[in-house]
């Protein structure tokens, strides 16, 4: 075989394929359908009815929905529109697949749903309540047909009750006639069957009445009906609108708080009002700050308790090694009081040492014409930090001098700059 | 001059089918109706487009495996634009046909090209990997294809219940008696080219599955794109908690059929020890 036979059997092959009917249409599927999104596999509807709707939502568009056997045979498909929604219904003679793609900004979702053929029983109610709709009914609305075509059923079958009565009058009369020939009461029956034959029009006129009735309130529910798809309507558009903007509040606020995430590492103090996500972060910051502090002055006390105990336990060990080794009562005695004096001395090395933690607080003026950076340069120079300024009073806070405060006012008192210098009353 | 007067007769009746193709058609009835009768024009116009995306992204040779490959995906686009066309009414279908394949061409790779696969073994097994996408009979097929187990191998394997099992069974009984051929018939392989497959693996088992592997690694590596995206490769620990909870039913079965790696890591989890040791290794079977 050629090169160019080869092909041209393949290319016929190819339009067979394509040409043929049973490629795309399927009889009776029992077999699940496969649904694709974008030709990717996203699910299936059972063809046998239980688990007959399938519903997608993406992330992306939607721009194609196809649909399958389980052998691969493309039943039928839809190209979505980038916006909005459109619906198709998929003939898979004698089932049916409804589908419903919306797409929007958002992404898409598609509803699929699996319409098994009906049963020759419900075909021929849908007949019969067709046939009574065309009778009864001038504008059926699609909400309420279900209630009308009951209302209309139970007319028609009430006329053919009243049809059946009357063919079974004549019969009746007609017997009655025979009856005549043969020699029995004539004027009775005809009076009989007038009597009936008028009973029958009062039902008839009773039933017109009735049949009037009904087609006001029909009329009265189709408005009612139209009023109720207008306020859904309006419902579902203020709903988008809400939704709309509830998303782009969303956005505003992602942009927002990732333009100020870099401020935050660099820990710089957020200006106020600047919304509530910074509200929120500096709650927690505070709170968490709250929690660690309680935890430490936790730990503090608990230092300080042991702190106690050991001194305690100190006291007795040493006491008992005294007797231990000294029997003499003088020499115990004396012992006790040296290590009442160490405790002593202990307990003020333990204060000094919690002055020391205490940063020492003093106010101080300095001379005319100082400059700032004289100033700054002082502050450094006793390794202290800068406070606030109350009435030229400048507050500087230092490590606790190894001097007395009031030497130490005096030694600063007599540095060049410094006018005046007080401790904090 | 009999020819002449064909080929002129030929032409005339190809302008008559492009311009009724250009016209607007209004209904899904009318739209079945005038592209039943342009299904050649229409084929050898997405073929050529094929072809021309090829060439132009320096993929084309003048043989007849990339004659075969630009018909076969020119069928393949022709096929969707048959059925979801419909639903583009009113529209002109011509126009609507060159904008459907230009969306496909617009695609990052849009179909799975290697030179490999385009010679008889790569042929078979793209199409299969291609069919398994769209079929789930063709990718149950995978599992007797590729390992040579039967339904089942497959069931034990993939840990299937009771259900799902009547349906493997299902998926190997329609495949043998059409899926099989029909995916032959679609990626053009004739009876001589099955008939040498077969030969090779006879005479060269070892290196002719060797190659099986190799190329259909390509193939599923392009395919396993199009199985549902929330499908990714696991770990053998995710897949022995999916198997021990008896969740992820499909998950199993597809991805497991479109990644040899997955199959080797994941093989044994289902079997209780029923199944041998050995991991599953690439043993192509031509026929079902």
């Amino acid at each position: 075989m050629g090169y160019e036979e080869d092909l041209e059997t393949y290319r016929t092959q190819l339009l067979q394929t394509l040409s043929s009917p049973t490629s795309r249409s399927v009889s009776g599927v029992m077999e699940p359908i496969q649904v694709y999104v974008n030709e990717r596999r996203v699910g299936e509807l059972e063809g046998a009815g239980m688990d007959a709707t399938l519903h997608i939502k993406t992330l992306d568009h939607i721009e194609t929905i196809q649909l399958r056997t389980e052998d691969g045979t493309l039943l039928g498909g839809l190209v979505a529109p980038e916006y909005g929604y459109r619906t198709s219904r998929i003939q898979l003679s004698p089932d049916a697949v409804e589908l419903c793609v919306h797409n929007t900004a958002q992404g898409g979702s598609l509803n699929a749903v699996f319409v098994p053929a009906p049963s020759f029983w419900s075909r021929m109610g849908k007949t019969f309540a067709d046939v009574a709709d065309r009778l009864a009914i001038r504008r059926p609305d699609a909400a309420i047909a279900h209630s009308m075509r009951t209302v209309a059923f139970t007319q028609a079958l009430l006329a053919v009750m009243v049809v059946g009565l009357v063919l079974d009058r004549v019969a009746t009369w007609m017997g009655s006639e025979q009856m005549l020939t043969s020699g029995m009461q004539p004027e009775a029956l005809r009076t009989v069957s007038v009597t009936e034959v008028r009973k029958l029009e009062q039902q008839l006129g009773a039933l017109a009445r009735m049949q009037e009735k009904v087609g006001e309130a029909l009329e009265s529910q189709q408005n009612g009906m139209a009023q109720l798809h207008h306020t859904m309507a309006k419902l579902s558009s203020s709903h988008e609108s809400v939704a709309s903007g509830v998303v782009m509040v969303k956005e505003e606020m992602e942009k927002r708080q990732a333009n100020l995430e870099p401020e935050t590492d660099r820990t710089t103090p957020h200006p106020a009002g600047r919304g509530v996500v910074d509200q929120e972060q500096l709650e927690v910051a505070i709170r968490s700050l709250t929690e660690d502090n309680t935890k430490l002055s936790r730990e503090v006390a608990s230092l300080e308790e042991r702190n106690q105990t050991l001194t305690a336990k100190l006291h007795i060990a040493s006491v008992n090694a005294s007797k231990a080794v000294d029997p003499n009562p003088e020499r115990l005695l004396a012992n006790q009081a040296d290590v009442a004096r160490k405790n002593q001395s202990l307990q003020v090395a333990e204060g000094f040492q919690n002055s020391q933690a205490q940063p020492f607080l003093f106010w101080v003026t300095f001379s005319e014409g100082t400059s700032q950076e004289s100033i700054d340069q002082w502050v450094n120079e006793k390794k202290g930090h800068k406070g606030s300024i109350n009435e030229g009073w400048q507050e500087v806070r230092i490590v606790p001098p190894a001097v007395p405060p009031d030497l130490f006012l005096e030694q600063i008192r007599g540095e060049k700059i410094v006018k005046a210098a007080r401790i904090p009353e | 001059m009999q020819n002449t007067v064909s080929k002129s007769q030929v032409m005339a009746d190809h302008t008559v089918t492009v311009s009724r193709l250009e016209e607007v058609v209004s209904t899904s009835d009318e739209f079945d109706r005038v592209v039943s009768q342009a299904l050649p024009v229409l084929l050898d116009r997405a073929t050529g487009y094929t072809k021309r995306f090829l060439r132009e992204t320096g993929q084309w040779n003048d043989d007849i495996e990339h004659e075969k490959f630009a018909l076969r995906w020119g069928s393949e686009y022709l096929e969707r634009f048959l059925v979801c066309g419909r639903s583009e009414v009113p529209c002109r279908p011509l126009f609507l046909f060159d904008s459907l394949v230009a969306k496909q061409h617009s695609k990052p790779e849009p179909f799975c090209y290697h030179p490999d696969l385009l010679r008889p073994l790569g042929r078979f097994l793209d199409g299969l990997v291609a069919r398994a996408v769209v079929s789930r009979d063709a990718l149950i097929a995978l599992y007797r294809h590729s390992y040579g187990w039967g339904a089942g191998d497959v069931i034990a394997v993939t840990g299937l219940n009771g259900l799902e099992s009547q349906r493997i069974y299902k998926n190997f009984r329609r495949w043998r008696e059409s899926g099989w051929q029909r995916t032959m018939d679609e990626i053009g392989l004739t009876k001589t080219e099955l008939a040498e497959l077969t030969s090779q693996q006879q005479r060269h088992r070892q290196r002719f599955n060797g190659e099986a592997e190799r190329l259909i690694r390509v193939a599923q590596a392009h395919y396993r794109k199009s199985e549902p995206d929330h499908y990714p490769c696991l770990s053998r620990a995710q897949w022995r908690e999916m198997f021990t909870q008896g969740y992820g039913c499909d998950y199993r079965i597809w991805h497991l059929a479109l990644c040899l790696d997955c199959m080797q890591t994941a093989w044994g989890l289902s079997s209780n020890g029923s199944l041998t040791e050995e991991k599953p290794r690439m043993e192509l079977l031509v026929r079902p």
